[in-house]
């Protein structure tokens, strides 16, 4: 049997007192893709951020790799990239200078055909390269950072709503990659809203309803999935995290 | 992590920080601005003061031919006639001329008499000029920390605003690290900015000033930048967005830098008032009256100095005394006005130093005060200085005026000094010859030796060292809640 990288353990996490996560508890081995559906304001970006030690849970643990999330941050982030939903890199950088940049930031060494093969490799195109990303769309600025997880080569990618803003061909391309990053070891959880891109490329798939989880499928046998479930899921008391 | 990676980290992140502001328009302004004002300011003080200083020069030893050019006369007529003293400007005041602006830096120097200082650059300018008063001083204390604002307010919330900062962290990139390099960075601008003041203190060196003032000025500029550097990034770490920090800062540069310094001033005035001119006037005339007019030798304030120097020659009449009685009472009543004169002179620069040691206090409050006290006292042009000028001049003045009164009394005979009216030819015969008015010393007011500047400035320096503490502080602060 794989090994555990990912875990949340009864988590909860409050912000002002509210309770964001309850109790959520789950787990992904060595090579999966898991993926998190739930509506807006179900706390699936909080669980992201709590697993990347940016928020803090109030009880319960989260841990990457059989470390402990809260305890040693510096050494979980060396084992993680992340593509955030809204893209955050700088704007008055090109696409290069942008990998360059951050990669310098993490401690990776990268050659210019490196950078070259990770763009070609998600698809941006190359007189793109060299233009500052403030003029680029969200697809464009999705491929950089996809390219960017690519290079810094983290066992474990943390996807916050990855095809959102893309086109369908993009979508196809970034579903394929996430297989291939998943078969070559990775482990891979995102969160998303869109229930038919995570049936695609997870192996398996929790719902989170209110900070809650409301149920867990194995991918491979998507007809299990409880529609009722995930209409819930989507559906009822949505509110602002 | 080890420090070599942080190092590196931090490098990256200051050199990004860099290429940001070479991609921005307002920053390019804003840096090209504050260069070619502390260069212009450089430039435009070093010459103006230079020029002064060769000025001043010749007009000393223009002063002192014309008075001894003059031809036989009366010497008390000399003693109205007068003499001018200049003070040749220190070589720092190039940088920061200080009080010297407003003071004045030549006396005229007559009997009976003790002048203020005239010829101050501030009252002779006109409006036009007023470039000219842009020092480099004024320019790293005033205008630097504003235009560093400029730059750096968005610093930390540019990163906060964009997202970044989340994105930074996942990286591996600890909030000590991010502030690390901003401050690398915000420290290369003031650098920059301060380049054009360490050449002109440079510059000093070769016109004489000592190493040690010029070391500790430069020092304590590099220390008064950094100070501002760490206020805009700790302020900007702890904003929420662009506009909190930008305000915030503003507000801070307001109350340090046009607030408390008035402030200071204000309250040094309010709790030690000072007399006015007019009063002090009427006072020091109220006094030197009591002391007779020395220009009557049958002023009966004289009384008892005739009667001694009878007794003392054992004569009855002043005629027959062997020096002129005109002159011993002129050489009398000048010492007894000097001692008025000093009193209350004394007395106005004690409130003078009193109303300034209060204000300097205010150093403990706004970094601004600090580097105003540090500066001048490194550069000689402070408060203590000028008043040492002040008591030189008047020591001079007074040695020139006894002399005079000496000459007077033991170079003219009684009889043909109180007979000068008589005739146009008494009037001819009551004079001494020119070859007397070689009395002038040459003058040359010394600067304090540099461990004097240095330890004067002490108390400011400190003030600077504790600021940049808090400031380190309220950074360590800020990066917590990163």
């Amino acid at each position: 049997m794989q090994e555990l990288v990912i875990s949340a353990s009864n988590l909860c996490v409050n912000v002002k007192e509210k309770q964001i996560l309850k109790n959520v508890s789950f787990s992904a081995r060595k090579g999966e893709v898991m993926a998190l559906l739930g509506g807006n304001g179900a706390g699936k970006s909080t669980t992201i951020k709590t697993f990347l030690g940016l928020m803090t849970p109030s009880s319960g643990s989260v841990s990457l790799a059989g470390v402990n999330v809260h305890q040693q941050p510096d050494v979980v982030r060396q084992k993680v990239a992340y593509l955030p939903e809204s893209v955050m890199l700088y704007g008055h950088l090109t696409a290069i200078e942008n990998i360059k940049y951050f990669l310098s930031l993490s401690g990776k060494q990268k050659t210019a055909g490196d950078i070259a093969e990770a763009l070609q490799r998600v698809a941006l195109q190359e007189a793109s390269w060299n233009s500052a990303l403030a003029g680029y769309s969200k697809g464009m600025r999705q491929k950089t950072a996809i390219a960017l997880a690519l290079l810094r080569e983290a066992p474990i990618l943390f996807l916050d709503e990855p095809t959102s803003g893309l086109d369908p061909v993009a979508i196809d391309e970034f579903n394929r990659l996430v297989k291939q990053l998943a078969a070559q070891g990775s482990t891979i959880f995102m969160v998303t809203h869109d229930v038919y891109g995570a049936c695609h490329v997870a192996d398996r798939i929790g719902l989170l309803h209110n900070g809650e989880i409301v149920g867990m499928f194995d991918a491979p046998e998507h007809g299990n999935i409880d529609s009722e479930v995930v209409h819930k899921a989507f559906t009822a008391g949505a509110r602002n995290e | 992590m080890s420090s070599a990676v942080m190092g590196s980290k931090v490098l990256a992140i200051a050199k990004d920080e860099w290429r940001y502001w070479r991609r921005s328009s307002l920053a390019q302004t804003v840096l090209l601005i504050a260069l070619v004002l502390a260069i212009a300011s450089v430039w435009v003080t070093q010459a103006a003061i230079t020029a002064t200083a060769e000025k001043r020069q010749h007009m000393q030893s223009d002063a002192t031919q014309v008075f001894e050019a003059q031809p036989d006369r009366h010497p008390h007529r000399m003693i109205h006639y007068g003499h001018y003293l200049f003070r040749s400007p220190p070589p720092l005041s190039t940088l920061d001329p200080g009080i010297d602006a407003f003071t004045g830096n030549a006396i005229f120097l007559e009997g009976h008499q003790q002048n203020s200082a005239t010829f101050a650059e501030q009252k002779q300018s006109s409006g036009l000029t007023w470039l000219g008063k842009l020092t480099p001083a004024y320019v790293m204390q005033v205008l630097t920390p504003l235009l560093l604002i400029v730059l750096g307010f968005g610093v930390m919330t540019r990163e906060r605003e964009a997202g970044t900062l989340d994105f930074l962290k996942v990286q591996g990139v600890s909030p000590l690290t991010l502030i690390l390099g901003k401050a690398v960075a915000l420290a290369g601008a003031g650098l920059l900015i301060l380049a054009p003041l360490v050449v002109g203190a440079l510059l000093t060196l070769l016109n004489g000033a000592a190493l040690l003032p010029v070391v500790a000025f430069v020092f304590a500029y590099l220390l008064y930048l950094a100070i501002w550097c760490g206020i805009v990034l700790a302020v900007s770490a702890l904003a929420s967005s662009n506009s909190t920090s930008f305000s915030g800062l503003m507000a801070v540069w307001i109350l340090m830098c046009l607030i408390l310094p008035r402030i200071a001033g204000n309250t040094a005035s309010v709790a030690l008032a000072s007399q006015g001119k007019l009063e002090t006037d009427f006072a020091v005339l109220q006094s030197i009256r009591d002391t007779g007019d020395g220009h009557n030798a049958n002023d009966p304030a004289f009384k008892a100095l005739k009667d001694n120097l009878l007794a003392q020659y054992n004569v009855t009449t002043v005629e027959e005394l062997p020096v002129n009685f005109r002159g011993v009472v002129s050489r009398y009543s000048e010492s007894q006005h000097t001692d008025v004169l000093n009193k209350f002179a004394e007395q106005k620069m004690q409130i003078e130093q009193a109303q300034a040691d209060i204000a300097r206090k205010f150093g403990w409050l706004s970094p601004v005060i600090a580097i105003q006290t540090a500066s001048m006292k490194l550069a000689g042009t402070d408060l203590e200085n000028y008043q040492r000028f002040l008591r030189k001049a008047e020591a001079i003045r007074f040695d020139f005026v006894q002399s005079l009164n000496t000459l007077h009394a033991e170079g003219l005979s009684y009889a043909q000094d109180a007979n000068r009216y008589a005739s146009q030819q008494a009037q001819k015969e009551a004079t001494v010859s020119s070859a007397n008015w070689q009395i002038l010393d040459e003058f040359h007011f010394t600067p304090l030796a540099p461990t004097q500047l240095f330890a004067n400035s002490l108390m400011a320096l400190l003030q600077l060292f504790c600021a940049m503490a808090i400031v380190v502080g309220f950074i360590l602060f800020a990066g917590r809640r990163i």
